[in-house]
């Protein structure tokens, strides 16, 4: 087992858990003990029964305290939980959760002023995007984007840039907001235009094979079913059966992003 | 060149309305939490394996990565598995599920499996893969949950058949497919029906190499890949003996099949050994022996006797129950039997009940007290597992029965209490496939069966991946019996029990025997003499040779060490 990414694995439950108001009860070496909240109960417990029945019920919810190992070698065998490592439904699980919850934000940059002067914020769009190349075989490409509502203009590698900055939810003292002259649907599509021009002059040798593949499979087909007529109902699953295995399509997901309201211009 | 685009709007949608209202807004810490795990799980390359850093505690071997690379790469996702056994062709296709999976090309799975490896395959698919894979129980199973793995005879039934052809399957799964190789079947109908987005099929015993036979098989996977039917037939029937000879077939048949061989694997498999003991009847056993031998239920029944008299011979060789369940029947199914029919019958029921002591029985006792392990027992006949369980509870040892006929849950049950705290498993034939018992290593031949691939089978059991201690084969043969001339004349002669597995399985399907038994049983049964036998035996055995010396020569020519 990689140490480094149960380290990190450790590190992300902490984040995760504190960050969704659970209480760490214990936080040892290798594990620790979390008490979870009810809403986190339901996110990650899977018990939709006990809860229906405590909703209708009106009793005395009782959400789950859960002991995570991220390090079995550090841990003392007393301690009963579950191993947490990269391929483990729970770490998914909770890593599906952890989208889910913040798919949206709204920022603002923190910049002391010295001056008692008013700092003036941009507003820009941010957004981070999954680009999957996907055929019977796929690979992504991760994008970050941000769009300044003012000027429209567009940088790439955003999140990075808000990464150094200090920021808060609430607008700071000291600082104003402007108005964007681009309305957040209009940037969405300006955005959506930008990502599709990033891939649309690539020459996509992956998909002409995909064709390729899909065309001679489709041939052997043709030919498996010439003799019959009339074709059946199992000749047209296959066909079908081939596009799915080998059409070729871009699919662009969004994994979150929002509304930063920033002091500079990001480089 | 044109491609589709996804995109998706929702999210925009989202973001509207989240202005509109003024939030809520998502936390910053999981925001960032979020793109550092969508980051960690993004797929870089198409090509190469990404499961292997999602399952921490497997250890693929190196044919398992690569077989595994092979499908993903170059097979386009759909391949016949064809490993010799015990080379661990589930964790192969576990691996190729798994990466899809990961990959988010699959997501509705279908395994189907026999019965007997149901609750084995769930349970290796979420332990080893953390696959969520649930045992069909429900009929509204399949819809419910994304990986179900059922038996093909549940499956094809209704109401399950219309509401899997319901379904849009990513992936589908068929172990134990040779038996799929006939396409007037059913279950081939229903196979072909499904729709396969990618597809593996898993063969234990290589394909018959019968081109009719492969030809279904690759059919089912890639219709078309070996032409369609009517030019098939045209071009490869009525060749000879139907063996794929053809080089062109047999290239093409490759592009879709993956077959590791033990010798190719390097693999350190553990020792082997065998010990043969020949046992003398007891006065009784012997007396019942000769008289079920000298036995012609009618007088002029020439044809026929030949078979029941040997079927009560290897009976009397393992116990006098056996025999006694055999003469109930033809009692019981005989119609207005002569009284001379009738005279026999009690005659021979009269010296099974003389027989007070069964010499095998007495020995496994003493040997499994000497082992002071884990044992199987392996029996052809029930009524012989019924006794030993009842003669090993007279002396304080516990076994647990397992037969083919029980059902999954039994058989779960039992291989559970037997790898818990009870001693000994007594197994009949049925009983001897589709369970892996790996962590026992001593195995008991109560008698044998007639057909060299059941033996190597009941081997198979425990010898095979996953065993790391030395397996002891232990055989027993009475002296004087049909059961000392098939040890000696052919298991011996052709080293039977010192093969790996899997070996007699190629050397069989070379020599296109066809049902050995049966002709195992004529030559026993119709030889006039011991010396026609001998000579016919050692025919036999010097044919399994050639073909053997035939493969070794083949394996050397190709990897040039000639």
């Amino acid at each position: 087992m990689n140490s480094v990414q149960q380290q990190e694995i450790h590190d992300f439950l902490l984040t995760y858990f504190s960050s969704n108001q659970c209480d760490v009860i214990e936080n040892k070496l290798g594990y620790m003990t979390v008490q979870l909240t009810s809403e986190m109960d339901k996110a990650l417990m899977n018990r939709p029964f006990y809860w229906h029945y405590i909703e209708k019920t009106g009793g005395e919810p009782n959400p789950a305290k859960l002991t995570l190992i991220t390090n079995p070698a550090d841990v003392p065998d007393e301690v009963k939980g579950e191993m947490i490592h990269f391929g483990s439904p729970r770490l998914h699980k909770i890593f599906e959760s952890t989208k889910s919850l913040a798919s949206y934000i709204r920022l603002y940059e923190d910049k002391a002023s010295r001056t008692m002067e008013q700092i003036p914020l941009y507003p820009w769009l941010g957004l981070n995007v999954k680009i999957s190349y996907q055929c019977d075989l796929k690979r992504d490409i991760f994008m970050s984007l941000g769009l300044n509502m003012i000027s429209g203009a567009i940088v790439e590698g955003f999140h990075d840039y808000v990464l150094t900055l200090n920021v808060t939810p609430k607008i700071p003292d000291f600082s104003f907001t402007l108005s964007p002259l681009i309305m957040p649907k209009s940037a969405m599509l300006r955005l959506d235009t930008y990502i599709r021009k990033t891939f649309e002059g690539d020459d996509h040798v992956w998909a002409e094979e995909a064709v390729k593949r899909w065309n001679t499979d489709l041939a052997l087909l043709e030919h498996f079913y010439e003799e019959m007529e009339e074709k059946n109902e199992t000749y047209f699953t296959e066909k079908e059966a081939l596009r799915a295995q080998y059409e070729p399509k871009i699919v662009i997901s969004i994994i979150n992003g929002g509304l930063f309201y920033l002091s500079g211009q990001p480089v | 060149m044109k491609i589709t685009v996804h995109s998706d709007p929702a999210w925009g949608a989202g973001l509207l309305s989240k202005v509109e209202n003024d939030g809520p807004w998502g936390n910053w810490e999981l925001y960032k939490l979020a793109i550092h795990v969508e980051k960690q799980l993004v797929i870089p390359e198409f090509a190469g394996l990404q499961a292997p850093k999602y399952l921490s505690d497997l250890k693929p071997l190196p044919h398992q990565l690569e077989a595994a690379r092979q499908v993903v790469e170059n097979m386009n996702g759909k391949a016949i598995l064809a490993d010799e056994v015990g080379l661990g062709k589930t964790i192969e296709a576990g691996l190729i599920l798994k990466e899809y999976m990961i990959r988010g090309l699959v997501k509705k799975v279908l395994i189907l499996v026999p019965a007997s490896l149901v609750t084995q395959w769930t349970f290796e698919l979420n332990s080893k893969f953390f696959i969520p894979a649930v045992a069909q129980k429900k009929s509204y199973g399949w819809e419910a949950y994304d990986v179900i793995v059922s038996s093909i005879d549940t499956a094809k039934r209704e109401p399950h058949r219309s509401i899997i052809f319901d379904q849009e399957y990513d992936f589908v799964i068929i172990d134990e497919a040779h038996k799929l190789k006939n396409n007037k079947t059913k279950n081939y109908e229903f196979v072909q029906s499904l729709k396969k987005k990618f597809c593996l099929l898993l063969t234990a015993t290589p394909i018959q190499n019968r081109v009719d036979e492969i030809f279904h098989l690759v059919s089912l996977l890639k219709p078309g890949h070996l032409g369609n039917a009517a030019l098939f037939s045209e071009k490869f029937k009525g060749k000879g003996r139907n063996i794929i000879d053809d080089k062109h077939l047999k290239e093409l048949v490759n592009t879709v099949m993956i077959r590791n061989r033990r010798a190719d694997t390097g693999i350190e498999w553990t020792k082997r050994h065998v010990e043969t003991t020949i046992l003398d009847f007891s006065p009784s056993e012997r007396m019942l022996y000769d008289a079920v031998s000298a036995f012609r239920p009618y007088s002029d029944d020439a044809i026929g006797a030949g078979f029941s008299t040997m079927t009560l011979q290897r009976e009397a060789c393992s116990s006098r129950d056996a025999v006694f369940f055999t003469l109930k029947n033809m009692y019981e199914k005989a119609e207005n039997p002569t009284k001379e029919f009738d005279d026999k019958l009690h005659h021979l029921i009269g010296l099974v009940n003389a027989v007070e002591r069964n010499t095998k029985a007495e020995k496994t006792l003493e040997l499994i007290k000497k082992i002071n392990d884990k044992v199987i027992i392996f029996t052809e006949y029930r009524a012989t597992q019924t006794y030993l369980q009842w003669y090993l509870k007279q002396n304080g040892i516990s076994s647990v029965p397992f037969r083919g006929g029980f059902k999954r849950g039994k058989k779960d049950w039992m291989k559970d209490l037997f790898q818990g705290n009870i001693q000994v498993l007594i197994a009949t034939e049925a009983g001897g496939e589709g369970i892996n018992l790996q962590f026992c290593n001593h195995l008991i031949n109560f008698d044998l069966p007639w057909n060299p691939m059941r033996l190597e089978q009941r081997i198979g059991r425990v010898h095979r991946l996953g065993q790391e201690k030395d397996v002891m084969v232990y055989n027993f043969a009475t002296k004087d019996t049909v059961e000392e001339h098939i040890l000696k004349l052919l298991y011996e002669k052709i080293n039977l029990f010192e093969k790996v597995v899997g070996e007699l399985d190629d050397i069989l399907t070379k020599l296109d025997i066809g049902n050995i038994e049966e002709y195992l049983i004529d030559v026993v049964g119709h030889s006039r003499t011991e010396g026609e036998m001998k000579i016919k035996m050692d025919n036999l055995s010097s044919l399994i040779q050639f073909a053997q010396d035939m493969k070794e020569g083949e394996q050397r020519a190709a990897t040039g060490n000639s």
